[in-house]
């Protein structure tokens, strides 16, 4: 007898539809048996389906069963198929009807239970795409599917309760999805109020924050540049509802998302160690699975002591930063996977850290320093709109101060701040494919980011001081375009861009 | 159970299967016949059709089904086994394989008597 029940496989983030046939042969030794390019964790189904469904009271039919995932040429990988193999089987078995339009998806555990499955969004997404009724998930997992409105999301808890209900005997009521808790605020692990000093950079993080630019931070050891950028979260604008879709698509995907997890509404930070390999970072392996540039997505990826960061690792991330998305190419797939993150950077003037110290000496030789700094390249440094030295705070200094600045620099200020800026960025780039200045291509700057005479001649003498590369000359309008949004100025006028040049690209310059 | 009974168990096995066809209409034509690959323990004869049965017997189901015995290397021998016997007898028409699976009680009464059709 030829049963059969839909189901999905994922491509990367593409999803694709899967005929899941089971067929119980007459003839032949009892076996089981499933094909169509199952990968392992596909292939031990069998295992956890037969114990599955004898802990639920049925019978093992000790028959010749044969599985076949169809399209055939398409490799399957993932433990959800777990559910529609047994269900095709029981049905086999028991005669019930299946309703029609329905997707079944979710992992078994040996004892009937139904365990959290990753990508239950992603298969939300494809069921409202290609107009498919009903999905029937794990209860974990039901949240997460039930954000995408217009289908009935089943949370299933076991195989006897899914039985029984298509029987007729029990009801089951579909999932209302319920909305995340952590909406407002971001919980960051420090308040910008608690860093001490350091207004400079305090204003470079609310500019970057606000136009979603990339920042580089060098200074001397203990003044501040971890601290500063693991405040940042708390000063993020908060994702929004299309941004939010792709962030939990990713996350989806990997298996980020904890049971009776929802949409990830906050902007992510991802701060791995700098001994991450390229495949860590950009993404990769035989089945391309997302690294942190793409779990970083609309979100912050931060690379702490950037120059001890392995040259390959760094220089695969140009891509990535330039065009917002990365494509992994693997002899079995080609994947696309969005990377629009906003990177900060921390690095140290010099191997012993003291070389802008003034007071501490500097004890490398000019040799070791030019060595230590060549680490970063000049493509990447180019890349980065956002320069700032670090200064150690001066501790008599800021003990007086701290009270004054305390109201002004608070994380829940600035942000207020930031989102009336990111506000204003996309109510402008509403008819673009655009969200924020940082994005900007140079087609987006010539409509946009009109300058006076006087802020051209500036910045035109600057770049010739300074030497500034075309794309620096650009990203010096993007970074004045912010400045003047946070201030809610629909002009950029010469403060604004003067400002801007002093976060030119000029770390290491000297030297 | 000891080693030495396997035998006996076996033969007994093979005389309740051929008993048991024998009651399905199967016509048995060859018992324990001997090729080069091994021995077919029942060739039988039903609508022209030639089938080869392998017997599997089993005392109790603690150590495993008679089912499970039967290995890719079991299937292999069965395969090369009735080819050879095939050609040996000029058998021209159709022919298939069968197990036949018992297991008995330890008072050797049949606790259980499954025929599988066409295994390969």
């Amino acid at each position: 007898m030829l049963v059969k029940i839909l189901s999905v496989a994922n491509r990367g983030l593409e999803t694709i539809g899967v005929d899941v046939e089971i067929n119980i042969a007459g003839r032949g030794l009892p076996g089981f048996e499933i094909v169509g390019l199952p990968d392992k964790a596909v292939d031990e189904s069998k295992e956890r389906v037969r114990a599955a469904i004898l802990s639920s009271g049925v019978e093992f039919p000790a028959k010749k069963i044969t599985v076949n995932l169809a399209p055939a040429d398409v490799p399957k990988e993932g433990s959800f198929y777990d559910l529609p193999i047994a269900l095709g089987i029981l049905k086999s078995v028991l005669q019930f009807e299946v309703p029609e339009k329905s997707l079944f998806f979710g992992e078994l555990s040996l004892d009937g239970h139904l365990r959290h499955t990753k990508g239950s969004f992603l298969l939300a997404l494809f069921a409202k795409e290609k107009g498919f009724k009903n999905l029937f998930v794990p209860k974990d997992s039901a949240n997460e599917a039930a954000a995408i409105k217009g289908i009935k999301v089943y949370p299933i808890e076991n195989l006897f309760q899914l039985v029984s209900y298509f029987s007729g005997k029990t009801s089951i009521d579909s999932a209302v999805y319920k909305e995340p808790k952590d909406r407002l605020p971001v919980p960051a692990e420090f308040d910008m109020k608690e860093i001490l000093g350091q207004e400079q950079a305090k204003r470079a993080a609310e500019i970057a924050a606000a136009g979603g630019h990339n920042i580089i931070m060098v200074g001397s050891p203990g003044s501040g540049k971890t601290m500063l950028a693991r405040a940042l979260p708390g000063i993020l604008p908060p994702l929004g509802e299309e941004e939010s879709l792709e962030v939990t698509k990713i996350h989806s995907l990997s298996g980020n998302i904890p049971p009776g997890g929802s949409l990830i509404t906050c902007r992510q930070f991802r701060a791995p160690h700098h001994t991450a390999s390229p495949v860590g970072l950009i993404g990769g392996g035989t089945r391309p699975h997302p690294g942190e540039v793409s779990l970083a997505h609309h979100g912050v990826l931060f690379l702490d002591e950037f120059n001890e960061f392995p040259r390959q690792v760094m220089e695969a991330m140009r891509q990535p930063l330039e065009d917002g998305y990365l494509t992994i190419s693997r002899s079995k797939e080609t994947v696309k996977y969005p990377a629009n993150f906003m990177l900060v950077a921390s690095a140290n003037p010099c191997p012993c850290g003291y070389s802008d110290h003034p007071k501490k000496n500097c004890v490398c030789t000019p040799r070791q320093i030019r060595k230590y700094q060549k680490r970063i390249s000049g493509p990447i440094l180019d890349r980065i709109d956002l320069h700032i030295n670090i200064q150690p705070v001066d501790v008599e200094e800021f003990s007086e101060n701290q009270k004054a600045s305390e109201f002004l620099h608070s994380s829940k200020e600035i942000r207020k701040r930031v989102i009336l800026g990111r506000k204003r960025q996309e109510k402008r780039f509403k008819a673009e494919s655009i969200k924020s200045n940082a994005q900007m291509k140079n087609s987006h700057i010539k409509k946009y980011c009109s300058l006076t005479k006087e802020t051209e001649q500036l910045l035109r003498q600057a770049s010739l001081k300074f030497q500034l590369s075309a794309r620096s000359y650009m990203k010096m309008i993007k970074v004045a375009r912010t400045i003047a949004d946070l201030e809610g100025v629909p002009e950029i006028t010469v403060s604004h861009m003067a400002e801007a040049l002093q976060y030119r690209p000029k770390i290491y310059e000297e030297v | 159970m000891d080693k030495r009974f396997n035998l006996t168990t076996g033969k007994l096995g093979e005389d309740i299967a051929k008993k048991y066809l024998e009651s399905k209409g199967y016509k048995i034509i060859e018992q324990n016949y001997k090729t080069k690959y091994g021995e077919i323990d029942l060739v039988a004869k039903k609508r022209n059709e030639l089938i080869f049965v392998e017997v599997r017997t089993k005392k109790g189901e603690n150590f495993g089904t008679p089912e499970e015995t039967i290995d890719k290397k079991k299937l292999r021998k069965l395969w090369g086994n009735t080819k050879a016997y095939a050609a040996w007898k000029k058998w021209q028409g159709p022919y298939r394989i069968d197990a036949v699976c018992l297991v008995l009680k330890y008072d050797n009464a049949v606790e259980r008597i499954n025929h599988y059709e066409s295994i390969i």
